[in-house]
């Protein structure tokens, strides 16, 4: 057990180092100033832009040799200390994050979560019987098969636009402070709903296949043509398949973070909800890399630990790998 | 993950099904990836928990292969699933011939609903919805084809490599899978696209196909350790064929049916990615694909305008050409694997 | 049994929703409550929303670090000496009492009594002093004191500032009438106490420091409990001093100035009734609005400054950029062949959907037409006309290779210009490409002078053509041009000759003048024979109201016409929408 987590941990901590190198040498390996655009905002006459050029070079840190920066950004990552942004200048970039992740979290938990107890539900009916096999299953492929951005933009033009049921754009309204009170999570859930819809719809097809082919694969196997055998009801034999079925779709939730990620930034991006998702866009747009890096490195972190806390879940969930593992080490 | 794992949890292998040491491990759901740790269930074992597609044996009669097609016209998913998708590649081959409009061409009437002038109705711009669209589809074909080949091309070169060779080539090769699976594929297309500041239809392909090959070389690798101790193989190092051509002429054909498999995948996956990294106006100017008429439509207030014949096309039609894929793939998997097939 | 299970199921779907969803709200709730709770909701009836100004989260109140500040940093916390009227071609004064030319280098201004410099809401909006001439000179010699500060220029110029309590005298090196006459009313006066103001800044703090509590004189205090990175919000000022002085004060009680992120969201907010005034460009905005009596009839309450095309003011000149030092841009007859290939009335009525007006071949804005020299504009100015295209085209030996013009990446109705541009440049035989880098690298490719051509409108409306062509030639041309001027490139006799007729004009006071018109004329002339840019079409002083909350906005024809509706920065604080504001009263709920 524990050298298949060591094992686990250390190929995390590589991929971390790999990414999050990548994404710091990117900018400062292309042509071009990374500090140009912001430059620009201060409109200055040309000695004064000078001027402004040499405070904010030393100030950025760009007149550093690229290791020393290369050093100082990983010490500002343990100390979370992210740099300061451009675009929000000049609020440091993890409160800039701080601010936003959890309006990415709000959306992406309970869609993850409802999505995958539903989806696997579906699935668990669908192969239960022909009837429904052949609705539910289709309509998952073609879910699945969905783009975000477009079930988002159905979802906000119907509802939103045309018949002006709920909002279509933001996490709340203009005038309303987050602080804790009814109206103001009134408000947010009023918000919330149509992104949330738009995630919890498309993630659930995918699980719903899953579980159906996995359900079908267990009813095949010799334990459940025993079980019939001695003449179980069909209802035992399926709550059997059932658990044992759950097992590989955990580590196919595993696998499917990265679609997660891409589904819930092009749907912040459709909802203009001020999540991680829309500062990883805005970043972009107006090139403010140490945001860009910042956002990056959340977005890493999350997957990796999400991925590890799967891994320990699963390995805890599965009698078999537990009692292999034991008796490996025994 | 990789998009290349859409539709989430379908494909997922069962994990570490067998118990050690209770012989060749069963087919699997689709009778297709291997765990996707490789190392999950059974830490000691010498083979990974490994799927054998059940494919032809050498030599196989030809009994075999009219078998799998006598299943293949029998199989309604594949049947559906090949006529949709097939059904827009004759659009994107033809669709040309059909429109008298150029896609980017602009008019000067701003935007009209469907007629008989504009099948599809016009865009803000009053340019023919009906001609983006099937240009549109074309490009869309292009980076799926494109992509899924580079994934797949690049998984088999990894696969095959860290497959046969074993070793500590082997390990290195796992590692290296290891760490690019884990890494989210538009997170990652975003900080590079956002640095780049446009990718053409080429760079989209490549850069997709450069970390979603993962998914196909662990596959790819577990078939290779198992098919390489078999006899035939062992025949062939005998009679002292190369590796390359051992790899290429004994092994692969073996697992053809699974690489079409894979492609088809990352072919709906690329399509679906590029779509979002168009949307988020990374993608290529002055091409017109799917994802980039979406992102005009929505950043010029088709919603609110009600402009809806502009953005609904453009995304029920990825929805049916790559839940079609999906769905051929599901068919093609129940046509190799007899296990699935009944219900 | 079937029945059963569902239910469970559904019972069970509804626990799990709602306790993923309890973490993300707690901590909503966690990181929110630590925020200073507000001492009054903002609402519709005491407040007016708007947007389109800022594209970026409000943090910094410094009006030094231009094109950074968040809305009403200059308007509603700082102010100028005085404002003008771009409507009716008049100054207003407005710190100022008074002030006039004593000599061609004196300058002698008089500042009104009883103007307060008031801290922010969190501090109480307490009176911390009273201005006095001091501030205006610590602002003024500030072009010499910070070399970071952005109308450095005047150090060249001025020799002293002195006050005697509210009376200032400037002495000047050399007449400087223009640079001088921008200090007047486009440079807000700070505040010189080492106290609470910027008298003790060192010159760090002074070009980077966020002012995150600002004391002002303006009509509005910064509510820093509103303010959040979505909106920055204003209450109004009980002690504002012009205020008193004029007459005038606001009916509402804040003021929220929303962060625009795109323009289909800006429309959503605005059509939803979110926002009462949006200054952004909103496509599809013209069919929304029906012509009909001067109050502009309405889709929704929604009106514009004109009921009809334009519908809106003009705020600057949009030039199609050529870079003068590279070929074939700097063959005068290839950017003759340019300037009339190229279809303005398309542009205006595709793209822009009328809600933009055609440029008259010098550049020059309807509010300067008094200073278009016709006879010049007959005999030198381009129009379009294809076949003198193709011709000009022959003449200038044109070789065929492919030219780019470019604009930033989203700026959708640039780019949907620019398509129409290499349109109707491939139609006359010139092989155009567009070209959509983003912001970075296009500014770049400019400032580098590596581009081709390139969409820009530096020029905004002025007083007179003098910031125009001030832009378009100043001289030296640095290897890297920061600054936004003659980002054409423009060198040469002819362009020297024409640098030093603009700093002539500099020179020359701002009475006499004849002298400066037959400049002027000069000016105009040496454009249109030369064609350094070209202009294409005049970008509208976006402005869409809503009157579901508030009403009497600016309309031509009407009380309020002479009133700019316009928050962006170089208007609100500059023009006279802060008389438009004080214009507005809430609408009665029928």
């Amino acid at each position: 057990m524990r050298r298949y987590f060591l094992k686990k941990i250390s190929i995390y901590l590589l991929t971390f180092w790999v990414a999050v190198t990548i994404d710091w040498g990117i900018p400062r390996l292309m042509p071009g100033d990374p500090l140009q655009v912001f430059l620009l905002k201060f409109q200055a006459q040309p000695d004064a832009q000078k001027y402004l050029q040499a405070y904010f070079y030393k100030a950025f840190g760009f007149n550093q040799p690229l290791w020393k920066q290369y050093l100082y950004y990983w010490d500002g990552i343990f100390h979370w200390n992210l740099g300061v942004s451009m675009f929000y200048y000049p609020t440091p970039v993890a409160t800039v994050i701080g601010q936003h992740i959890f309006y990415t979290m709000g959306l992406l938990v309970p869609a993850i979560v409802c999505a995958y107890f539903v989806g696997n539900r579906l699935g668990a009916m669908a192969a239960r019987r022909k009837v429904l096999d052949n609705s539910i299953l289709p309509a998952s492929y073609l879910i699945s098969g969905t783009p975000y951005q477009w079930f988002a933009m159905l979802l906000a033009f119907f509802l939103g636009a045309l018949w002006h049921l709920l909002p279509e754009s933001n996490a709340f309204a203009f005038g309303t402070t987050p602080v804790w009170t009814w109206t103001f999570i009134g408000n947010f859930l009023e918000h919330w709903i149509l992104p949330f819809l738009s995630l919890f719809f498309i993630m659930l097809g995918g699980w719903a296949i899953g579980m159906r082919n996995l359900i079908i694969y267990e009813l095949e196997s010799d334990y459940a043509h025993w079980l019939q055998m001695l003449g179980s009801p069909a209802r035992l034999v399926r709550r059997y398949a059932y658990r044992n079925a759950v097992l590989p779709q955990l580590t196919g939730l595993a696998l499917a973070l990265g679609t997660f990620v891409a589904g819930q930034i092009v749907t912040e991006v459709v909802f203009n909800y001020q999540g991680v998702g829309l500062l990883f866009f805005n970043a972009i747009t107006n090139s403010d890399i140490f945001l860009m890096q910042g956002a990056f490195l959340l977005v890493i972190i999350g997957v990796l630990v999400a991925n590890f806390a799967i891994d320990i879940v699963y390995v805890l969930v599965d009698p078999r790998t537990r009692v292999s593992m034991m008796g490996a080490e025994g | 993950m990789t998009d290349a794992d859409a539709p989430a949890g379908s494909m997922k292998p069962g994990s570490g099904t067998a118990p050690a040491g209770s012989g060749p491990p069963p087919v699997l759901v689709h009778g297709t990836a291997p765990d996707p740790d490789g190392m999950a269930a059974q830490p000691d074992a010498g083979t990974e928990s490994v799927a054998s597609v059940s494919s032809p044996l050498p030599g196989a009669p030809k009994r075999h292969r009219h078998e799998f097609l006598y299943f293949a016209i029998r199989n309604k998913k594949l049947l559906v699933g090949i006529s949709v998708v097939g059904f827009f590649v004759l659009v994107a081959i033809f669709g040309p011939w059909l429109t008298s409009y150029a896609p980017l061409a602009t008019g000067n009437t701003g935007w009209h609903p469907p007629s008989g002038r504009h099948w599809l109705g016009t865009t803000y711009f009053d340019e023919d919805v009906f001609s983006q669209v099937v240009y549109g589809i074309r490009a869309s074909f292009e980076v799926g084809v494109l992509g899924g080949c580079f994934s797949v091309l690049l998984g088999m070169l990894i696969g095959f490599t860290a497959g046969y060779r074993g070793g500590w080539m082997d390990e290195i090769l796992n590692l290296v899978t290891n760490v690019v699976i884990v890494i989210p594929l538009f997170a990652m297309l975003l900080i590079i696209g956002g640095y780049l500041h446009q990718l053409s239809l080429l760079w989209e392909a490549a850069l997709i196909g450069m970390f979603s090959w993962p998914w196909a070389a662990r596959a790819i690798r577990a078939q290779t350790f198992t098919l390489k101790n078999r006899e035939f193989v062992g025949l062939a190092r005998l009679s002292g064929e190369s590796s390359s051509k051992i790899i290429w002429r004994e092994i692969a054909p073996n697992m053809s049916s699974y690489l079409m498999l894979t492609f088809i995948l990352l072919f709906g996956g690329a399509i679906l990615t590029a779509s979002f990294i168009d949307f988020v106006g990374l993608g290529p100017q002055g091409v017109v694909t799917l994802g980039t008429m979406m992102n005009n439509a929505f950043f010029w207030d088709a919603l609110d305008l009600h402009i809806w014949w502009w953005f609904l096309p453009p995304g029920a039609i990825i929805t049916c050409i790559v839940g079609g894929l999906y769905l051929t793939n599901a068919g093609l998997d129940e046509v190799f694997n007899p296990k699935l097939r009944s219900l | 049994m079937f029945a059963r299970k569902k239910k469970g199921f559904l019972g069970v779907a509804a626990v799990v929703l709602a306790g993923s969803l309890v973490v993300p709200l707690l901590s909503i709730g966690a990181t929110a409550s630590a925020a200073p709770k507000p001492h009054v909701t903002l609402n519709h009836t005491n407040t007016v929303f708007s947007s389109g100004v800022m594209y970026s989260p409000p943090t910094i109140w410094n009006p030094n670090e231009q094109g950074s500040f968040a809305t009403g940093t200059e308007g509603f916390l700082y102010e100028t000496l005085f404002l003008y009227n771009p409507i009716t071609n008049l100054y207003i004064p407005w710190l100022a009492k008074s002030g006039k030319w004593t000599s061609t280098t004196t300058y002698v201004l008089t500042l009104r009594s009883g103007i307060d410099w008031v801290s922010d809401v969190a501090s109480g909006q307490a009176v911390k002093g009273t201005m006095t001439g001091a501030d205006v000179v610590f602002t003024i010699m500030l072009a010499k004191n910070d070399p970071g500060i952005y109308y450095s220029n005047l150090a060249k110029d001025v020799k002293s500032a002195t006050a005697v309590g509210n009376t200032v005298t400037v002495t000047f090196k050399h007449p400087a009438a223009e640079d001088w006459q921008s200090f007047l009313y486009q440079d807000p006066i700070l505040p010189s106490s080492s106290v609470y103001g910027m008298g003790a800044w060192t010159t760090a703090e002074l070009n980077t420091d966020a002012n995150a509590a600002p004391v002002g004189s303006g009509p509005m205090s910064l509510d820093t409990a509103n303010t959040n990175s979505e909106e920055v919000c204003y209450r109004t000022n009980p002690h504002w001093g012009v205020g008193a002085a004029l007459g005038l004060s606001f009916k509402f009680l804040h003021w929220c100035d929303t962060v625009n992120s795109s323009n289909n969201v800006e429309l959503t907010d605005f059509l939803t009734g979110v926002i009462d005034l949006s200054n952004n460009f909103l496509p599809g905005i013209a069919s929304l609005i029906h012509a009909a009596s001067p109050g502009g009839s309405t889709y929704g309450n929604i009106s514009t400054y004109y009921p009809r095309p334009p519908y809106m003011l003009s705020a600057n000149t949009v030039w199609l950029e050529p870079n003068l030092s590279k070929a074939p841009m700097n063959n005068l007859y290839f950017r003759k062949a340019v300037a009339e290939a190229i279809n303005e009335s398309q542009i205006v009525n595709v793209d822009y959907s009328n809600l933009v007006t055609a440029a008259n071949p010098t550049g020059l804005m309807p509010s300067q037409s008094s200073y278009v020299d016709t006879a010049a504009v007959k005999q030198y100015g381009f129009s379009f006309n294809k076949t003198l295209a193709k011709a000009d085209l022959k003449k200038s030996s044109y070789s065929g290779q492919t030219v780019t013009i470019e604009c930033p990446d989203g700026w959708t109705d640039w780019m949907a210009a620019i398509n129409l541009m290499v349109k109707d440049l491939k139609t006359v035989g010139i092989k155009a490409e567009a070209l959509f880098p983003s912001y970075a690298t296009r500014t770049s490719d400019i400032e580098d002078g590596t581009y081709d051509f390139a969409i820009d409108n530096n020029a905004s409306i002025a007083a007179d053509p003098y910031n125009y062509f001030y832009r378009m030639f100043r001289l030296p041309v640095e290897k890297v041009q920061s600054a936004q001027d003659n980002w054409e490139r423009f060198t040469g006799p002819v362009a020297t000759k024409a640098w030093n007729l603009v700093q002539e004009l500099n020179a020359t006071a701002m009475s006499a003048t004849s002298t400066r018109q037959g400049i002027f004329n000069q000016l105009e002339t040496i454009e249109l024979q030369n064609l350094p840019e070209i202009p294409v079409w005049y970008n509208g002083a976006w402005a869409q109201y809503s009157s579901t909350n508030w009403k009497n906005w600016p309309h031509s024809g009407t009380k309020t016409d002479q009133y700019t509706p316009v928050m962006w920065g170089g208007w609100l604080g500059q023009m006279t929408t802060v008389l438009a504001l004080a214009q507005l009263v809430h609408t009665p709920k029928a």
